[in-house]
């Protein structure tokens, strides 16, 4: 047992430094020095507190999205939706902000802007699920193409209700100073939005390893046939799956309205939903190691901006990094298990020879 | 043995948890059947799939006509003149036979007309008796096995093995590869006959190598042997005597009844044709026949994953029409499906989790918004000591344990849920000697405690051993439902092959028999 933690620190460690290898080569084809890069990506995430707070800014959608994904993933459902569900939250969020205004603000505004984003989000979600219990759509296609649907249904509002009151720019106004999430640490832009992604995974694991309802999810992902015959209705799960993911992607719509950009900018934040998809696969779908991975990726953001900003390296090579990481990290499920396999012959043949 | 053939020496080959074959030599000559004869899991298949290249060992040699050669692929093999026949056939079910027959060595343009004469003046010489270009998904399972062994002879196969050839077939369909195995063998051909049954052994075998945990546990000339010795050279120990089951007592109560049950599946088929029985309270009714004769499709419409189109399931009276699978788990109906990989145990869950399959939405279970793992965790450790499964505790994945504990755990999950009716569909299939006398002994326990059991098995012996009454199906119908005592291995056998009307003029009570056509 305890060989087998060994070995998945030391996998993932070997994975993330791979990882950051197979980037260097790239750099070395652009001309520049990859080691002085990564020097000074290091230094600049510790630079200041700001710099360093703006990792877990980052790292907070991330661990939404990033579970949007994995709620489903557990009940074997793929949701490559979480972009437009994050974009209806964001949405629905931004709304409910301008329209409560001055009128209502603080504590009380916040939880209401929260459930009507993550209702909406949910409901958005939910129709995925359906089509797939009512009709046996594909998850996988319904839920790539809602996202299409969901970001047309932003530009449109953007440009009649929601558009901001000058009529210039596809955005929102800002919100009232009221509706802003908190700052947990002074003199950075770290809001209660990363507590409430953290709390949220947690609760997240909760109701997948402990209740019956996750059990049940678990059951159905890793066995349809023997939850069928258990008397366990699959349809009702998916439905309830993709309903979470809605609801888990529009909070991230909710924390990057209220908690960043105290505005809703057309299209902002593209790449959010496919990331989400790769830090859950790169944290096997467990909502724990979906935190830690997506402070790893808040850090590789972050460091990348800067690094691309002081070493006239393209802030696209961050990009690459994130990809090579990723495919490092799952290469190394295969290597854990071959050496998981490996170990146990070597035991095995030990046994025969007493 | 004359001059071998095959020899296989000292092959070892380890899988990640267990040593499947531990250092197993053995040889075939020509002109000579072998039977490889073990319990499942002794390690039979796994030695012929090395010698067939589809497992590597991981020491020990193989010649093949006294010379050393080197088998990675079942290419390597077949160029060898080394064919095997899997348990599960492979056959491309929508191609014609012919087609199915030269897949292997299908180069460049086929010239349909000539293949088709080879492969008929094979069928000719061999007496096989096929329709060359009908869909192999449209004959019986008896037929689709001639045309795997077609393949193998258009290969020019001088070695056949064959892993569990009879598993499918009826008892007529048996005799007549029996009759091909000798036949083949006079030729100077070789065949390896992998089984666990000892009966066949004694009718086609020459020598037979017994094989018993992964090793080679003694070998007999046939005529130097008998079944008894077998038995016992492959178990370590004596047969455990059969005990006869307590008569059902009279006038029970009806717990489970079928009237004109009829299911017909999406393409139309008549799976099931108006079954009608009835088990009374403490009594096992035995469900014989080959497998596919609607037995599987019997037990989906009492468990409720499988609507019927007409007739009326009752369970202790009450009309189970509208009532779903989980209404019928709720009313206190237990199954043991025949493939508990797919539909009775989650692999990748551990023991304990498994034991809450069917309960997870009670309030037994839970503990404020969570499960109590703690009493799960009790409840699961008792069902370990009770069924003695062995297993490191209620942690352990059900994919580590071994069949027989696998199986095990279904029992006791179900047994413990169950009120008054329980289906046990295949219950000892995969299982050693040692898990099937437990599984048996637990059907006749509740049995005892007044529960209504319906049994269905392709083992003649297992339900001649358990059951009070039989019925025999044949192509989703009832041929019959005869008290134990009143039917011969002969007699079941023609029912088994669907011949119900000439045996019926020999007498016996045909209960159900009128309504078959019904």
């Amino acid at each position: 047992m305890k060989a087998r933690y060994l070995d998945l620190f030391l996998s993932v460690a070997a994975a993330i430094l791979l990882g950051l290898g197979a980037s260097a080569v790239v750099m070395l084809f652009l001309g520049k020095d990859p080691i002085a890069a990564y020097g000074l990506l290091a230094s600049s995430v510790i630079r200041d507190k700001y710099t360093f707070a703006d990792i877990f800014v980052k790292a907070a959608p991330l661990i939404l999205t990033a579970l949007a994904f994995a709620v489903p993933y557990k009940a074997s459902l793929f949701n490559i939706g979480a972009q437009g569900q994050f974009y209806i939250g964001a949405l629905v969020a931004s709304a409910a902000s301008l329209a409560l205004g001055n009128k209502v603000s603080g504590a009380v505004g916040l939880v209401v802007v929260f459930l009507a984003a993550v209702a909406a989000g949910g409901l958005w979600g939910s129709f995925v699920g359906f089509a797939k219990a009512k009709f046996k759509a594909n998850e996988f296609l319904v839920s790539m193409m809602s996202t299409y649907v969901a970001l047309a249904f932003m530009n449109y509002l953007l440009r009649t209700a929601l558009m901001e009151t000058k009529h210039e720019y596809p955005q929102t106004d800002s919100f009232a100073q009221g509706l802003w999430l908190p700052l947990v640490v002074g003199g950075t832009r770290l809001h209660l939005g990363f507590v409430l992604a953290v709390l949220i995974a947690l609760a997240v694991w909760l109701v997948i390893y402990r209740t019956g309802f996750g059990y049940r999810v678990r059951v159905v992902g890793l066995n349809p046939d023997a939850a069928r015959l258990a008397g366990i209705d699959s349809r009702a799960t998916y439905v309830a799956t993709f309903f979470i993911a809605g609801a888990l992607a529009a909070a991230a719509g909710f924390t990057e309205t209220n908690g960043v950009q105290h505005m809703l900018v057309q299209g902002f934040n593209p790449g959010l939903g496919a990331e989400g998809i790769g830090i859950a696969i790169l944290a096997n779908a467990n909502p724990i190691g979906i935190v830690f991975a997506s402070i790893l990726f808040g850090a590789l953001k972050v460091g990348g901006v800067i690094m691309g900003q002081m070493s006239g390296i393209p802030a696209s090579i961050v990009e690459i990094m994130e990809g090579t990481v990723m495919i490092f990290v799952i290469l190394s499920y295969f290597a854990r298990a071959k050496l998981e396999g490996s170990r146990e012959k070597r035991e095995l043949r030990r046994r025969m020879a007493q | 043995m004359g001059e071998a053939f095959v020899e296989m020496k000292e092959i070892t080959k380890l899988f990640a948890k267990v040593v499947a074959n531990d250092r197993v030599s053995l040889a075939v000559g020509r002109g000579e059947v072998l039977a490889l004869l073990g319990e499942n899991g002794a390690g039979k298949s796994t030695v012929m799939k090395v010698l067939y290249g589809l497992y590597r060992s991981d020491s020990g040699k193989i010649l093949v006509e006294g010379e050393e050669v080197r088998i990675e692929s079942p290419r390597d093999a077949m160029a060898l003149g080394i064919a095997m026949i899997q348990q599960h056939f492979s056959l491309v079910g929508p191609h014609s036979v012919v087609e199915n027959v030269i897949l292997g060595n299908a180069r460049g343009v086929i010239d349909a007309r000539e293949c088709e004469e080879k492969v008929r003046a094979l069928a000719v010489r061999y007496g096989f008796d096929l329709d060359l270009r009908a869909p192999v998904r449209e004959l019986p399972v008896g037929v689709q096995q001639k045309v795997e062994i077609l393949k193998a002879l258009y290969q020019d196969a001088r070695l056949l093995i064959m892993d569990e050839p009879t598993a499918v077939l009826t008892p007529q369909e048996s005799e007549n590869l029996m009759a091909f195995i000798r036949s083949y063998a006079r030729a100077g051909n070789s065949v390896v006959f992998i089984t666990h049954k000892l009966k066949e052994v004694m009718e086609v075998a020459d020598r037979i190598v017994v094989m018993r945990g992964g090793a080679v546990h003694g070998e007999k000339r046939r005529s130097e042997t008998d079944e008894a010795e077998l038995a016992s050279l492959m178990i370590g120990r004596e047969l455990p005597p059969l005990r006869p089951p307590a008569p059902a007592p009279e006038g029970a109560p009806v717990a489970l009844c079928l009237e004109g049950v009829t299911s017909v599946d999406r393409g139309g088929v008549e799976r099931l044709r108006s079954v009608s029985l009835e088990i009374r309270e403490g009594e096992i009714l035995g469900i014989a026949g080959v497998s596919g004769n609607g037995q599987d499709e019997l037990c989906e419409a009492v468990c409720g994953s499988r609507p019927i189109s007409a007739g009326r399931i009752a369970m202790e009276g009450r009309d189970l029409a509208g009532v779903g699978i989980r209404g019928r788990i709720e009313l206190g109906l237990g199954y043991v499906p025949a493939d508990r990989h797919r539909d009775g145990l989650v692999m990748d869950m551990s023991l304990a989790e498994n034991m809450i399959l069917k309960s997870s939405f009670g309030a037994a279970w839970r503990r404020g918004p969570f499960l109590d793992r703690r009493r799960i965790a009790v409840e699961a450790r008792k069902a370990i000591e009770d069924y003695s499964i062995k297993a490191p505790g209620p942690e352990a994945l059900a994919k580590g344990l071994s069949g027989g504990n696998q199986q095990k755990l279904v029992v006791a999950r179900e047994v413990e849920a169950c009120g008054k009716v329980i289906i046990f569909n295949q219950p000892t299939r995969g299982l050693d000697l040692g898990a099937i006398d437990y599984v048996h002994s637990t059907i006749l326990r509740e049995k005892g405690k007044g529960k209504a059991v319906l049994l269905v098995s392709t083992e003649l012996s297992e339900i001649f051993a358990l059951s009070d009454r039989i019925a025999v199906m044949y192509k989703g119908a009832i041929m019959g439902i005869h008290p134990r005592d009143e039917l011969s291995m002969e007699r079941i056998g023609l029912l088994m092959a669907g011949v119900a009307a000439v045996g019926a003029s020999g007498g016996g009570p045909a209960a159900g028999a009128g309504r078959a056509g019904a």
